[in-house]
């Protein structure tokens, strides 16, 4: 009784009538501009973290009884604090942090009324030892915080080299040049970036991860609803006797991933404009200082084709499963509840590539980042802002394709017991009975 | 030079569908298959389709599987109403006559004629949910001849449809079997079904209880009807199913039908109808209706509700298609 259709010619007249069907919707029209003009916010994003970290000035009072001792407070917070960058022009360039004398009245006001971030108190107790006390709006923990803690140890050691006598072999005390050089941070053309460009990218690749999440979802459940309302309009009766189930699921996915790959496009190519002109426009806007001296790390093409990548190839799986699953059920009312596990194992790739994003996650990220269905989500936010071999990409890419092969099989055969299954109630018991029978 | 239904078996779980059912369809004909909700018509039709597979069994057409033969030999109208509702007629019958794989154009200038010849030729770029039930089951029924099927199998076609709409569908039928072509359906309207159908195939349970050419299924049943009209007697006098050799009276249209014993004489029931005083306009001595044989054979009217079959799908589901067995996506 098997009949072979070959799956072309239908699946692609299939595929181009629900490509047809969704591009011409207003949601489409709709959704496209909102997230045309995102990306167009997104792609400017850096240059605006640029400017804002240029005109954000922290200022900080220094209270102290012993005029002498807040003088060399400020000294060594200005040393420590007040860092140019590499390349900058000492004469435009403009300190970050201002840091001065206060009286502890006038300083509390100010503090209170938010003029400034902080208080560096710093006192001398009857046991000779300096007693530093930081008192901030801002959060305990916070990297401020942290950069005034090491002026606290720097002013003890300062204070200490003061106290020694005149003939000590011992030189005047030298704050040391501190940096970070992590080696799991991700490269620009060879080069590590720095930590200010790290967070450029995290800020960018969670908008990344946001937008797959959103796209995956939103049109695997186009695919789930499709097939659902094409079950419970009966059209399903007319179609399946015309087309194959394999030739039905191919064609829809394709459509309306190639609806999806069209707005795709329609939101890249604006954002690829701003990316070509991006230095101009940071030269522009930021001054030749700041746009030479710390190189804007936004969209490049190697992390748009990766997204495009990611996002074709997660869209698949995840719409082969989301396809089945809109098979099983009559009315799209239903949709919802079966497809609520399949959500929930995105919302987990979501979780794991912004933790990604934030530095943490550790052994679980790496697994992640090659497992599907996580894998489009987590070696994408891995790609953003750690170092990432190409053969790791290569590897997540295979298994990506590998386990869409698998889906594919599997979701055709329960997709063409699910488009005739009329009268009961979708559950995962069905569901997985109908998976059993398929395989 | 028939469609073969041979020994064919289905379950859904504990439910038999079909056992074992077995009938020919002459070529060319309009065929008629009958039976009550649950029988296992929709299920013998999808088996045809290649969309079920059997448990046990083969149907051919023309001496070949139907699983080898392409999908374009058959033409198919559901039971079901569906077409996608925002599509316009037009695109949509193109749509699927392209699924067949006829040329877009010859699809379109044919769609247009056949939506002419049922006097809609307005709505082809109307969107389907802009069309009454009635337009909608016409557009229906083109989408399913417009590739030209061999073989048309329909689940109860005239549903939704007005006397005017239904002469239309009938005319269809008649060309199209002029053509050649083979159409089979299914209908709970016996006597549309005894107007159009040379042969009919009449199922209980998935098992056929009678089958063959109409004429002589009447002849063998060997019961005698009486077809009468009383002057100024609507309804019939309750005495008509007292008379000796009457087993049963029936309402029929403006007048009656009587069934008579296997030994009555007609003459003798005359005679005791004309005794009773009665004027008699019309007394003829008729084959049984298609609607008496069926009732004879199947026990119930055809559209009596059973629902088991339905509910038995619901709780097994299909078994996966033969379609589905065409490998990965």
């Amino acid at each position: 009784m098997a009949r072979h259709d070959p799956l072309l010619p239908n699946a692609a007249i299939i595929a181009r009538r629900e490509y047809r069907d969704r591009i011409r919707g207003p949601l489409f029209l709709a959704s496209t501009v909102v997230l045309m003009a995102l990306a167009l916010i997104v792609a400017m994003a850096p240059i605006a973290i640029r400017y804002f970290d240029r005109q954000t000035v922290t200022r900080l009072a220094i209270v102290s009884s012993d005029p002498e001792l807040a003088e060399r407070a400020v000294g060594v917070a200005d040393s420590l604090l007040n860092v140019p960058p590499d390349g900058a022009d000492l004469e435009t360039w403009k300190k970050p942090f201002v840091i001065t004398i206060s009286d502890p009245d006038s300083a509390g006001r100010d503090l209170a009324r938010g003029q400034i971030y902080g208080i560096l108190g710093v006192e001398r107790l009857p046991s000779r030892q300096l007693d530093v006390v930081f008192r901030t709006s801002g959060p305990p923990d916070g990297v401020r915080s942290q950069l005034v803690g090491f002026a606290a140890i720097a002013m003890g050691v300062l204070d200490w080299t003061a106290g020694l006598p005149p003939d000590s072999q011992l030189g005047a005390f030298q704050t040391p040049a501190f940096r970070v050089e992590p080696i799991n941070t991700a490269t620009d053309n060879g080069r590590a970036l720095d930590p200010q460009e790290t967070a450029s990218r995290a800020f960018l690749g969670i908008v990344f991860v946001v937008l797959l999440f959103m796209t995956v979802v939103i049109y695997g459940m186009w695919v789930a609803a499709g097939v659902a309302a094409e079950k419970s309009s009966r059209v399903m009766e007319l179609m399946i006797s015309a087309a194959s189930p394999r030739q039905m699921l191919t064609g829809k996915v394709v459509g309306i991933g190639a609806a999806g790959l069209t707005q795709y496009l329609a939101i890249v190519l604006p954002a690829l404009v701003v990316l070509a002109f991006q230095s101009r426009i940071a030269e522009a806007i930021l001054g030749p200082d700041w746009a030479a001296g710390a190189p804007i790390v936004g969209l490049t093409p190697v992390l748009l084709l990766g997204y495009g990548i990611f996002f074709l190839l997660g869209f698949t799986l995840f719409a082969l499963i989301y396809a089945a699953m809109g098979s099983f059920v009559s009315r799209p009312d239903d949709l919802q509840t079966l497809s609520l596990p399949l959500s929930l194992l995105a919302v987990l790739g979501y979780l794991s590539a912004i933790g990604a994003l934030s530095g943490g996650g550790g052994t679980w990220t790496r697994i992640a980042s090659f497992l599907p269905p996580f894998s489009p989500f987590v070696m994408l936010a891995r790609m953003m802002v750690a170092a990432v071999q190409p053969w790791e990409v290569a590897l997540s890419i295979g298994l990506l394709v590998a386990a869409i092969a698998a889906a594919a099989v599997v979701a055709s055969r329960m997709y063409a017991a699910g488009v005739l299954l009329y009268g009961t109630r979708p559950g995962l018991r069905a569901f997985l009975a109908a998976a059993r029978r398929a395989g | 030079m028939t469609l073969e239904i041979d020994h064919v078996t289905k379950r859904f779980g504990a439910t038999v569908a079909l056992d074992g059912l077995t009938f020919d369809v002459p070529a060319g004909e309009v065929f008629g298959f009958l039976g009550a909700n649950g029988a296992g018509k929709t299920t013998t039709m999808r088996i045809c389709l290649g969309i079920v597979a059997p448990d046990s069994g083969v149907i051919r057409w023309k001496g070949q599987a139907v699983g080898d033969l392409p999908r374009r030999t058959w033409g198919y109208l559901p039971e079901e109403r569906g077409l996608y509702p925002r599509m316009t007629v037009l695109d949509q019958l193109v749509y699927y006559a392209s699924l067949y794989g006829r040329p877009v154009e010859r699809a379109r200038r044919e769609a247009l004629t056949w939506l002419s010849r049922f006097r809609i030729p307005d709505y082809a770029d109307r969107r389907a949910e802009e069309l009454s039930k009635g337009n909608q089951q016409k557009v229906q029924f083109i989408a399913a001849i417009l590739h030209d099927p061999e073989v048309l199998l329909m689940d109860e076609p005239f549903t939704g449809l007005d006397p005017i709409n239904l002469v239309l569908l009938r005319e269809a039928f008649m060309e199209l079997r002029d053509r050649g072509r083979t159409l089979i359906f299914s209908t709970h309207q016996l006597e549309a079904a005894e107007a159009m159908c040379e042969s009919v195939a009449i199922v209980d349970r998935g098992r056929l209880v009678a089958g063959g050419r109409l004429r002589d299924l009447k002849r063998a049943s060997g019961r005698q009807w009486i077809r009468l009209a009383l002057d100024g007697a609507v309804p019939a006098p309750g005495w008509l199913g007292e008379l000796p050799g009457v087993d049963q009276v029936r309402r029929s249209g403006a007048g009656t039908e009587l069934e008579l014993a296997a030994d009555a004489q007609p003459p003798a029931i005359l005679s005791a109808i004309l005794a009773r005083g009665a004027t008699v306009s019309e007394f003829a001595v008729v084959e049984p209706s298609l609607e008496a044989l069926f009732i004879e054979l199947v026990g119930r009217p055809a559209e009596d509700e059973i629902g088991v079959l339905a509910s038995a799908i619901a709780t097994a589901g299909p078994s996966p298609t033969s379609a589905a067995a065409d490998g990965p996506a």
